[in-house]
């Protein structure tokens, strides 16, 4: 069947181009239609629980996405001049069109409540552009005694002063963070910096690199693969066939995927650089083949026809094996990891099509002078692979009980680190370190009080429940307890406000300080606190019933663990202190969101890999039609990724979203090797009989063959390294590591295992 | 002070007018000379924000989410205008929602500069006095500011007569404020009736010159003041909205009992009346 395929390639080859072309072009005609998503709230299902609540949150307290401008004043920044240029950045940042006016937080727009000469003073903390010395005096110390405005509008060192932008839509984040860049750039002192921090603008500039990534990388690796194909094999000849074979793929793959309507995430925006390197492994097969055979026949057709014969297996399964890998990914509940899987599973078959009928297709239309001087260019090179390979298939052979127990410490060594790994991640560090955004995220969470939101909602059984005194209070002590932890930097809630205007009520008196004893006198506050300033402050943490309270907790790191640490000193607080009747808590916001996701992607790729576990094995029963060939072939792949993962737990980094990934893709890939050399090893050893002759012959071309694939494969992932994005650079660097793993474990445990089962399971001489 | 011919005297810095309040001499005033835009927002102010000598109307306001949850305030309100300079005192006692029952607010109105502002607080039995210049801010959580509820000065912006207009069988001027300091518009539409001189429509837009704020006048009534030969008529905005177009937020404001020249006294509007206003008042 495949071979008719391969034939009629052959005796149609401009046709099967020409097909092949229109497809690809009509693929590539969906490419404007791209669009990028990069919330990682997208993560989730829409109808995910966590994110459904998050989504009611978010409207409930007219919750926006907020960019965080810090203006760092190295000689202090409450002096006159300074502040001045903080207010006219202000007033230009307000004209922004995205840009929620009426709720930016800043000097300039916030009001400050406070008692005054028996007044109750309510005006903005910074009232006049310009100021006296004494004004800023001032208003240093308001900010210092107003716990709301404290450490989150100016730093308690008095160095940086803090503006919240919320912004309508996320997606408006990159260009309202280019257009606030420029303000800052115009209007700031020599002596004054800035960072733009907050979620948003890490999610919309990571989405923006992304596109660079895919423009810069994608092709970059593409000149990489096609410089190793050279490299191993030293014919140009070879670059055409591989070269559009791995673009067409791309373009199938991704057209397909812009085609259906699907947005190109983090995730997806990886195709090309996992698809390029796996589409050119079959053929670097078959051009093998073809070389070797045409050497001898010295006619194109049949070399092709007979090089490609012993292959036609091998390379199905070995496409199967590395798509359903893939595919397994849709096991996944998160939908942009199912996406990827999916797309690059088709890409992979599209891949192999092509290898099937385009690749022997553009061969034949080569000329045959081209292809003789290729022959006679490469006579007598000896190959390094050759001095490299030899010897391993020696050793492995004649120490196979010795391979064999040290396969087995490594495992066990694996294992061990496996134990130790730490999930974790965190989108701020989905950029390299010393990117501004990075930068930002560490000065301002040391400045301020952390600019990353969780929030807890405490919700009563009816309207006016969050008004009732014990309520309010036990909403403050839940504050108190919560901040004491390094990784809250601040809170604040209803309670807050409830005693602020208690305070400011009685004159600063401070046994005032505190929540009053009656749920009217905590309505006529919230009254007077809404009536007096912005009505969305109030909105923001009580609901229109206030049957719901919501707890702004600003924490100083976005990482997972942070996350559990305080959702875990949340309920050792409850645990001392029972809740009040009827009222339930539960956490939101996009720091407890991202936690949330993350825990699904874990059991998600864990589902993942054993699904694609049993459905590799499945495929190599069927394929080698024996249970022990099998499970002999899962041996490598299965050392390979405990090791590589032992390694990520021994050397301590995080198991985050790209390493994730990553486990599924091994599966896949790795029995790649395995494939070809047990299915060589078997069809040669039942024509030899011979189990050292076959060892011996395996170490020669099809030793080869797998090892440059190795090292096409391996190398081709390793231009992620490049990107200025984390997750590529880990899925680069990790990818390479397997693939090492994998090769070398394929060659060493397998002959050496081979030599102690194969004469039993192998049959031998028969043929 | 007499009743048909009533005087008021807009007190706008160096602004002291005297306005005829009987719309047939307004027209046959415009026949004669075609209004400058300053005049025609001086007269519109008048007819909106200081008929009569005073006044008490109760007041409902549903503050109405976009997704559609409601909060309702219901209270009283008074009002008495000064014999000059454009002043006036505001009372309002709050009758809902229940747990702010018994709050009242007065206000003590200046045209050109901060108001006087004093809240009682009766679950504390504290009446304090409120220091705040921003007269744009929220009147208790609406969507109207404190300048919607008692008007702007009319020196604070620059106005222009755009056009004369025909909506809906009625004739309006088109006037455009930009205020002369920064504040939370840059600009102001009004369809101002060029009968009754009220606004039946105001567009605000803010500092990224987008419609932010929309103002409708949705009814009109005319209610009777004065017996006899002193009968007039005062045509008030009865009901009116303002949306917020941005946040999708809106408040719809009723007026009901609506009655003019009670005889107030300028003392009443004091701190005593706060903590135990008249019956009469929050009947």
């Amino acid at each position: 069947m495949l071979e008719r395929m391969t034939k009629f390639s052959l005796d149609r080859p401009k046709t099967v181009i020409g097909i092949v072309l229109i497809v690809t072009v009509l693929f590539g005609l969906q490419f404007p239609r791209i669009s990028i998503d990069t919330d990682p709230e997208n993560m989730l299902k829409p109808d995910q629980p966590d994110r459904v609540f998050y989504n009611r949150v978010k409207k409930d307290f007219g919750i926006h996405d907020l960019i965080v401008v810090g203006i760092v004043d190295k000689e202090g920044i409450f002096r006159p001049e300074s502040l001045e240029r903080v207010a006219r950045v202000t007033s230009q940042i307000l004209k922004i069109k995205g840009v929620i006016i009426e709720d930016v937080v800043s000097l300039t727009t916030t009001d400050n409540i406070k008692s005054s000469g028996g007044f109750l003073d309510i005006h903005p903390v910074m009232r006049e552009i310009s100021l006296s010395s004494k004004a800023v005096d001032q208003i240093r110390v308001d900010i210092a005694e107003n716990p709301f405005l404290h450490e989150k509008i100016a730093s308690v060192d008095g160095t940086a002063v803090a503006l919240y932008i919320p912004i309508q839509k996320k997606d408006m984040s990159y260009r309202i963070a280019k257009l606030i860049r420029a303000i800052l750039q115009r209007e700031l002192l020599p002596e004054q910096t800035y960072h733009l921090a907050g979620l948003p603008v890490a999610e919309d500039t990571f989405g923006h690199e992304m596109f660079i990534q895919m423009a810069v990388v994608a092709p970059l690796a593409f000149m990489v693969i096609l410089i190793l194909v050279f490299l191993l094999f030293r014919k140009l000849a070879f670059l055409l066939p591989v070269g559009m074979d791995a673009m067409f793929a791309v373009i199938w793959a991704m057209g397909l995927l812009i085609g259906t309507g699907n947005t190109v995430h983090i995730m997806s925006s990886m195709i090309p650089v996992f698809l390029m390197p796996i589409a050119v492994m079959d053929d670097v097969h078959v051009l093998s083949e073809f070389f070797d055979r045409y050497r001898v026949l010295g006619d194109k057709r049949r070399a092709l026809l007979e090089g490609m014969q012993p292959l036609y297996r091998p390379m199905l399964f070995t496409s199967l094996t590395s798509a359903a890998g893939f595919a397994s990914l849709a096991l996944a509940d998160i939908p942009p990891v199912r996406v990827f899987g999916l797309f690059v599973a088709f890409g992979i078959m599209a891949a192999w099509l092509f290898s099937m009928t385009m690749v022997p297709a553009i061969i034949s239309l080569m000329s045959e002078e081209k292809l003789k001087k290729i022959l006679s260019e490469e006579e007598g090179r000896s190959s390094i692979l050759d001095r490299v390979l030899k010897p391993i298939g020696r050793f492995a052979f004649s120490r196979a009980r010795t391979v064999l127990i040290f396969a087995l410490v490594l495992v066990a060594v694996g294992i061990t680190g496996v134990m130790q790994i730490r999930i974790n991640d965190n989108p701020v560090k989905w950029f390299q370190k010393g990117h501004p955004i990075r930068v930002a995220d560490s000065v301002m969470n040391r400045l301020f009080g952390g600019t990353y939101m969780a929030y807890l909602v405490a919700e009563g059984k009816e309207p006016g429940s969050i008004k009732r005194p014990e309520v309010v209070d036990y909403i403050g002590r839940i504050q108190t307890s919560l901040e004491k932890s390094q990784l809250v930097g601040k809170t604040s809630s209803v309670a807050d406000i409830v005693k602020r205007i208690n305070l400011v009520l009685h004159d600063n008196d401070k046994a005032f300080d505190k929540v009053p004893d009656s749920s009217e006198a905590v309505g006529q506050f919230l009254f007077l606190f809404q009536s007096s300033g912005d009505p969305n402050d109030l909105d923001n943490f009580v609901d229109r019933e206030a049957r719901r309270a919501n707890i702004w907790i600003q924490m100083k790191g976005g990482d997972n663990r942070q996350m559990s640490a305080v959702e875990s000193d949340l309920e050792n607080f409850i645990k001392t202190n029972p809740l009040p009747d009827g009222i339930t808590l539960h956490w939101s916001g996009p720091t407890y969101i991202n936690k949330v996701w993350q825990d699904l992607m874990v059991f998600g790729m864990l589902k993942a890999i054993l699904g694609s576990f049993l459905v590799v094995f499945f495929l190599m029963m069927i394929g080698f039609r024996s249970l022990t060939l099998g499970l002999l072939s899962m041996v490598p792949l299965s050392v390979s990724i405990l090791l590589s993962y032992g390694l990520i737990g021994w050397v301590g980094k995080d198991y985050d979203m790209p390493i994730a990934v990553c486990s599924s893709l091994s599966l896949g890939l790795g029995i790649d090797f395995a494939i070809h050399f047990i299915q060589r090893f078997q069809v040669h050893y039942a024509k030899s009989g011979n189990i050292d002759e076959t060892n011996r012959y395996m170490f020669g071309e099809p030793g080869r063959a797998i090892a440059r694939n190795a090292i096409v494969i391996s190398l081709g992932f390793l231009p992620l390294v490049a990107s200025s994005l984390t997750p590529y650079v880990t899925v680069g660097l990790f990818f390479a590591l397997l693939m090492a793993f994998s090769t070398i474990s394929t060659l060493f445990i397998l002959p050496a295992a081979l030599r102690i089962v194969g004469p039993r399971i192998l049959n031998g001489g028969k043929s | 002070m007499i009743l048909v011919m009533k005087k008021a005297i807009l007190g706008v810095i160096a602004l002291v007018i005297l306005i005829v309040g009987q719309a047939f001499s307004e027209e046959t005033a415009e026949q004669k000379m075609p209004l400058s835009a300053v005049r025609i927002i001086e007269k519109s102010q008048q007819a909106f924000y200081y008929q009569g000598d005073d006044m008490k109307t109760n007041v409902t306001m549903e503050l109405i989410a976009k997704s559609g949850g409601q909060r309702t305030r219901v209270m009283s309100m008074l009002r008495r205008n000064a014999t000059e300079g454009g002043n006036q005192k505001y009372f309002i006692y709050f009758h809902k929602p229940g747990d702010v029952r018994r709050m009242t607010f007065m206000v003590w109105k200046y045209p050109g500069k901060e108001d006087d502002r004093w809240i009682f607080v009766p679950a504390v039995d504290l009446i304090k006095r409120i220091a705040a210049d921003d007269k744009r801010s929220s009147f208790v959580g609406s969507d109207f500011t404190y300048e919607d509820i008692s008007g702007r000065d009319v020196a604070a912006d620059t106005h222009s007569l755009l056009r004369s207009e025909k909506l809906a069988g009625r004739d309006f001027y088109v006037i455009e404020s930009i205020p002369q300091e920064p504040s939370e518009y840059t600009k102001r539409l009004s369809w101002i009736d060029k009968k009754t001189l009220l606004p039946l429509k105001e567009e605000y837009y803010d500092v990224q010159n987008e419609l932010f704020r929309v103002f409708t006048a949705d009814k009109i009534e005319n209610i009777k003041v004065g017996e006899g030969l002193d009968e007039n008529v005062f045509p008030t905005v009865t009901r009116r909205t303002m949306k917020n177009l941005k946040t999708g937020h809106r408040t719809e404001v009723v007026y009901s009992s609506v009655s003019y020249n009670l005889g107030l006294k300028d003392k009443d509007f004091s701190e005593r009346h706060m903590r135990r206003p008249p019956r009469s008042w929050i009947r």
